[in-house]
């Protein structure tokens, strides 16, 4: 779509919008008014930097150590003759770090595609399992090694959290691989396997929005993907304009956030001090 | 190519957006797709797709028992295990009386058997590795090799006697002269100068020891240096501060990766 056009449409949305809440907004809940506008600027601040990123604007992403350390981890496997082991969180793809794992599942297997290094995905959920095995074929076919790619390489384990724990470190003992990444959402199976991981003396990188997991991966692995830096991890990795427009606009939004903290804190400061100005905390608070 | 596409994204893209904006929408149908059917859709077709798991598992443990592949033993009792559990769950009940579905939780039953003395001691022994896997990992956390380690280890110290009944009853006048002595230790490597240690440890002792004995040595007081109220300020401040921190970069980046979903930007997913 052309700027021209882009501007129009967009013009001719907010347009309507106005419109509708002009005429009554029907079955519209105004007292989510304050989030739906959030979700429009942050959508919107989004799209305006991807647009920027397909106009060819050049944008710096700073070096991810964790992520530099994907294709080190791949090149090690190689050269040791030992598998990638990918653990893709115990969660179904209704979650968004397990959708995001098998995302970057998806380049991981171009890069032992590539090296041409045995990849073992076990998972635990059966609607994962097609996914990352999807994931896997193409990335094998995008390489030029469909040969390679066997539907093997990702297989099913268990639902249940410490039998799929105890059947991937019964994994990781037998076969010592050379590097583990975890990626996507983890429980308390977190620490065995991370630690299980350090015992075998595997490069071990995790990535992972689970807050209170964040802690046990930074200690039992090399490197750790923080919470938004995992979500960063497909522009990264696949370098599209794209998505690293995308991620610049998420900085721009928490640029944003921070602004708004700030100003938060000083009007209700006032308003509990002085009783000046709207209660703010009333406003932003999710109805 | 269309069927693997272009559809799979419209299909993305209509429930995102009605999922996403029906949460703002004040009519009961929508609400309960979005609140209820939406979900129950996801149940119901990971409920079919765990034929789809269970067929793996089966061709991959048959594979390695065939292949003679290492730890091939323990694929017969995983075999064996399955099957055990499937007799139990859909054939026999193992007491009479009990109706299909109620067996699998009324007691005495083969399935209930199974639970209770078998898939229960075996999640709490995996579950209770962690016990000593926390013990080491927090030993290599908390070794000291910079600044931000023995920070680390100072709070987590701090933390964990103030979280115990015997936080409460070490005074913080003892704090206090624990610190000047530390304070003593920073100067003495930052400078390496006798005199300047000297002067500020006897100096510290002597002020600590003056308002102990002015104030009447209470055990909370000042509260700052009393271990409860100390660890409570740094669970409470700095910690949350932090979590939040990353709280809003996760929320950011779930959103972001939703939006990129949506709008059709993001099609790893679908392996493009």
């Amino acid at each position: 779509m052309k700027d021209k056009q882009f501007w129009l449409y967009s013009g001719g949305f907010l347009l309507l919008l106005l419109v509708y809440w002009l005429g009554g907004h029907p079955y519209f809940k105004a007292e989510r008014f304050v989030m739906f506008a959030a979700i429009l600027l942050m959508a919107g601040t989004l799209i305006y930097y991807i647009r920027a990123a397909n106009r060819h604007e050049e944008f710096y992403l700073r070096p991810i150590p964790g992520l530099k350390a994907v294709e080190e981890a791949v090149g090690r496997s190689t050269e040791m003759g030992k598998p990638v082991l990918y653990v893709p969180g115990i969660m179904d793809m209704d979650q968004v770090e397990t959708v995001a794992g098998v995302i970057v599942l998806g380049h991981v297997a171009k890069m032992t595609a590539r090296y041409e290094t045995s990849l073992n995905v076990p998972v635990s959920r059966s609607i994962v399992m097609k996914a990352a095995r999807e994931a896997c074929r193409e990335s094998y076919m995008v390489e030029g090694h469909p040969d390679m790619f066997h539907d093997d390489m990702v297989h099913y384990i268990t639902d249940d959290q410490f039998a799929y724990a105890a059947g991937v470190n019964g994994i990781m003992i037998r076969e010592k691989p050379a590097a583990v990444l975890y990626m996507g959402k983890f429980y308390a199976e977190s620490l065995i396997l991370a630690e299980t991981g350090n015992s075998i003396g595997a490069i071990q990188i995790a990535g992972t929005a689970s807050q209170a997991q964040i802690p046990f991966f930074v200690t039992a692995c090399d490197y750790t993907l923080i919470g938004e830096e995992f979500f960063a991890a497909s522009a990264y990795l696949s370098q599209k304009p794209e998505l690293i427009g995308g991620v610049k606009g998420q900085d721009m939004i928490k640029a944003g956030i921070i602004t708004i903290i700030f100003i938060a804190v000083f009007l209700r400061f006032i308003n509990d001090v002085w009783g000046i100005g709207p209660d703010i905390l009333q406003i932003l608070t999710v109805q | 190519m269309i069927w693997k596409r272009q559809i799979p994204i419209l299909i993305v893209t209509i429930v995102g957006l009605l999922t996403l904006f029906g949460w703002f929408i004040d009519e009961p149908t929508v609400e309960s797709f979005v609140n209820d059917d939406a979900t129950q859709w996801y149940d119901i077709l990971a409920s079919f797709a765990i034929f789809l798991g269970a067929l793996n598992l089966m061709k991959m443990q048959i594979n390695k028992i065939i292949k003679k592949k290492p730890g091939w033993i323990y694929s017969i009792i995983a075999i064996l295990g399955f099957i055990f559990a499937i007799t139990a769950g859909f054939f026999i009940k193992g007491v009479e009386g009990v109706e299909w579905g109620a067996h699998v939780t009324t007691d005495g039953t083969l399935f209930k058997w199974m639970f209770d003395f078998v898939f229960t001691p075996l999640s709490a022994t995996m579950f209770s590795l962690l016990a000593f896997f926390v013990a080491s990992a927090a030993y290599r956390s908390f070794r000291i090799r910079n600044f931000e380690a023995s920070l680390l280890l100072v709070s987590g110290i701090i933390i964990m006697i103030g979280r115990v009944p015997v936080g409460g009853i070490i005074s913080s006048w003892f704090v206090m002269y624990i610190l000047v002595l530390a304070l003593g230790i920073g100067l003495n490597i930052r400078f390496k100068n006798k005199m300047i240690t000297l002067a500020v440890v006897g100096g510290g002792i002597l002020a600590v020891t003056t308002a102990g004995m002015l104030s009447g040595w209470p055990l909370d007081q000042p509260s700052i240096f009393y271990l409860p109220v100390l660890q409570d300020w740094i669970y409470f401040y700095p910690n949350v501060a932090g979590t939040r921190a990353i709280m809003i970069g996760i929320g950011l980046g779930i959103f972001a990766t939703s939006i990129r979903y949506i709008l059709g930007i993001e099609k790893s997913y679908i392996g493009e």
